[in-house]
């Protein structure tokens, strides 16, 4: 508990957050830097994704590979891209931008792959009879069929690539992470509780475009002219291919020190704790949260506050959490099972409202005939319902918790992924290629048994 | 946009990118981020920035990298030209890059670390037995090797012993000191001091309870392919700076007078770091 006590004293250091003009409009510059590194990575990721999809959904030749390739690439954690990418381009927001870029075409190419690889074969069937080619035929015949799946996770990407412009930040990448990752190690908290509110506003901002293009897709196309013009501004100023590549040879043969061997039981451990510890408190708090956030369940007066905090704890990246949590309450996967426990409430609390929100209504009317109070209305007439959805939504968030697990492991909450971030920071580039093996072996474990578990509960993969 | 739209936007855009740094490139100077790596922390720096412009006859950029390791790899694939390094970040960057040692203060010649705690009842290196420790950045000499050195000297097994971490860089070590998120920690007895004077630390809440044997730490290096000419320069400007005279760019460089640096000296610190596996 002694770490639980130190949070709490420390807590007050963070208020008042320092609201000087002068310190905002210092700060506007990694700001706009952070909305570029997404808005670039993004037009990247989207159209080198999309031609991806395309060629998985067309089932060209090689396509099977291209789908392994995909998946493994997505299993490499982002901060372990952003430091290659660092290494490759030099300090600054253009290693973030194509870290991000990397990362989210991959999962781009994935999803949309499987979207694609779903739909209805008829009018791709009726096109390929004329005889055109293969790539045109998934161009004009599968496209128009998933258009407004593709928005909507479009949309849903580049809120996570706005929140990733964040974590890359904290490995010299540029932007507000950056920013966030100093004044922390400063102590300098009531700065850090200005960047983040900062943060937290941005996000929101972001969101609201997001919801305007899913209502007038034309919108897009403003989105994409200014992503052009944010990658311009964020371009690689250098390409250090020789040293990138002396780098890599380093890094071959992977390699862990005989010592160190007997320590992997407990750092695969640790990992696992903080993975499954952050996705079970995050499941204990947003059970009655996303019951108070659902509007057909809740009162105004208070579904309205708790979507609010659902959209803070979200707003907030895990690595952020971390750094807060291990620097005042100490390192170990504790702090990083709170961490994303934090970060989990936010997204399971509104998926879980809308899990509520999205039940049929005439079983539960049937049994608000009766007459019962509505908290038995609830729990034994819209919880069972809306419990299948909730479950996968939770399957899903566990597999991504492994490969942030990692990642807050980087920032101080031990495990796997810190043992990586060591070996990498001493120069130890073959232990940190062995380390990350192990990371991507794990991820890809995670990745697979969720897809059994999917296979056998015969869920198609929905969007999140 | 189709995969040859992509491939030509690419291409354009690498292009555009190139011709751009055609101009009068500025001379980048970077820093390890042992004081914090904010833009506060690059503000606060602006006066040493024009001193060096100045002195090197053009423009200069001033850089400090998220962590050590950054740094170094900023000298290694050219993005920095000139850099201020730790002892032990130095002799990394030596063997892998060839960096070329310039000046350093008199005072990296006999540096010390210095162990800090906020505990009344932690008076020996041994007290230390069970406690919360914060290292400074994992590549620190003053707040990660020595110390650990000396802990292993005092019979401490830093990996068995206490639980620790690192806190990235020496005002944090102080901080977290201070506030008693850990209970003791190891600091650059320059920035302790500084940190001291300026009132940023609580004198009764922290106090040393243990300083170092002195070593060799602190150096400025150029990258192996700048000019001989503005390697020359840029020691003078230096070499130059008197106390007295140049008061505002000594207290941000923590220092009094600078000299010559060279490799030899720093036998002994590799000999450390490989002997403790940091190198």
């Amino acid at each position: 508990m002694h770490w639980l006590m130190n949070l709490f004293t420390q807590l007050r250091l963070f208020f008042p957050p320092d609201h000087s003009w002068s310190f905002i409009w210092a700060e506007r510059v990694p700001l706009l830097e952070t909305v570029e590194i997404a808005a670039g990575a993004m037009v990247f990721s989207l159209s080198v994704g999309l031609v991806l999809a395309l060629i998985i959904g067309a089932r060209l030749p090689g396509s099977r590979l291209l789908y392994a390739a995909l998946v493994s690439v997505r299993a490499i954690p982002d901060l372990t891209m952003a430091i290659l990418f660092v290494m490759l381009v030099g300090i600054g927001p253009g290693a973030g931008m194509l870290a991000i870029a990397v990362y989210y075409g991959a999962a781009m190419g994935k999803v949309c792959g499987d979207l694609f690889v779903s739909a209805d074969p008829g009018p791709v069937e009726s096109l390929a009879s004329t005889g055109t080619g293969s790539f045109t035929v998934a161009f004009y015949g599968l496209l128009p069929l998933r258009l407004k799946d593709l928005l909507t996770y479009g949309a849903y990407d580049f809120e996570c690539a706005m929140r990733a412009s964040v974590i890359v930040g904290a490995v010299g990448a540029g932007g507000i992470g950056t920013e966030i990752v100093g004044t922390i190690n400063n102590y300098d908290y009531s700065h850090t509780t200005t960047l983040i509110l900062m943060l937290v506003a941005l996000i929101a901002v972001f969101d609201l475009c997001a919801l305007a293009v899913r209502k007038y897709p034309r919108l897009l196309l403003l989105f994409v002219i200014g992503g052009i013009i944010s990658a311009w501004e964020c371009r690689p100023q250098m390409f250090a291919w020789s040293h990138t590549l002396d780098n890599l040879r380093k890094m071959w043969p992977p390699v862990i020190p005989r010592e160190r061997i007997g320590d992997l039981p407990r750092l695969l451990g640790e990992t696992l704790e903080i993975a499954f510890g952050g996705t079970a408190l995050a499941v204990l708090f947003a059970l009655p949260l996303g019951a108070m956030g659902a509007r057909n369940l809740a009162p105004a007066w208070m579904h309205f506050p708790v979507r609010r905090l659902f959209e803070f704890l979200r707003a907030i990246p895990e690595v952020v959490w971390g750094l807060l949590l291990v620097t005042m309450a100490g390192i170990g996967p504790a702090s990083g099972a709170l961490a994303l426990g934090l970060h989990s409430t936010g997204v399971f609390g509104k998926l879980y409202a809308e899990s509520i929100e999205n039940v049929q209504p005439e079983p539960v009317m049937a049994l608000a005939a009766t007459g019962g109070p509505r908290i038995a209305i609830a729990s034994f007439g819209l919880l069972p319902l809306a419990f299948p959805p909730m479950a996968i939504h939770t399957l899903f968030r566990f597999e991504w918790n492994i490969r942030a697990a990692t990642i807050v492991g980087m920032i101080g909450a031990g495990g796997i992924g810190g043992a990586l971030y060591n070996a990498q920071q001493l120069f130890f580039y073959d232990q940190m290629l062995a380390y990350l093996l192990i990371t991507w072996a794990l991820v890809m474990l995670a990745d697979w048994a969720n897809g059994q578990l999917r296979k056998r509960w015969k869920v198609t993969e929905g969007l999140i | 946009m189709t995969r040859r739209h992509a491939v030509y936007l690419f291409v354009a855009l690498s292009l555009a990118s190139l011709t751009m740094r055609a101009g009068d490139k500025p001379l980048v100077v970077g820093m390890i981020p042992d004081a914090g790596a904010t833009q506060v922390s690059i503000q606060e720096k602006e006066p040493l920035k024009n001193y060096l412009s100045q002195h090197l006859g053009g423009p200069v950029n001033l850089i400090i990298p998220t962590n050590y390791n950054a740094t170094v790899e900023a000298l290694g694939n050219g993005s920095l030209d000139f850099a201020y390094l730790g002892g032990l970040t130095y002799v990394k960057a030596r063997k892998q890059y060839g960096v070329i040692p310039l000046v350093q203060r008199t005072s990296d010649m006999e540096f010390h670390s210095l162990f800090i705690t906020g505990n009344p009842q932690i008076k020996t290196l041994a007290d230390l037995k069970g406690k919360m420790f914060a290292f400074g950045d994992i590549n620190s000499t003053s707040g990660h090797l020595m110390p650990y050195l000396e802990l292993k000297q005092a019979g401490i097994d830093v990996e068995k012993d206490f639980k620790y971490r690192y806190s990235g860089s020496h005002p944090a070590t102080a901080k977290a000191v201070e506030s008693g998120a850990v209970d003791a920690g190891s600091i650059d007895e320059s920035v302790y001091n500084a940190m001291i004077a300026e009132g940023k630390l609580d004198k009764t809440k922290v106090h040393v309870f243990y300083t170092s044997k002195p070593f060799l730490d602190y150096v400025w290096v150029a990258r192996k392919d700048v000019s001989k000419a503005d390697q020359e320069k840029f020691a003078k400007a230096f070499t130059d700076l008197q106390e007295g005279k140049d008061e505002q760019i000594l207290g941000i460089l923590r220092g009094k007078k600078f000299v010559q640096a060279s490799d030899d000296r720093y036998e002994t610190l590799r000999k450390v770091a490989e002997e403790l596996k940091m190198f």
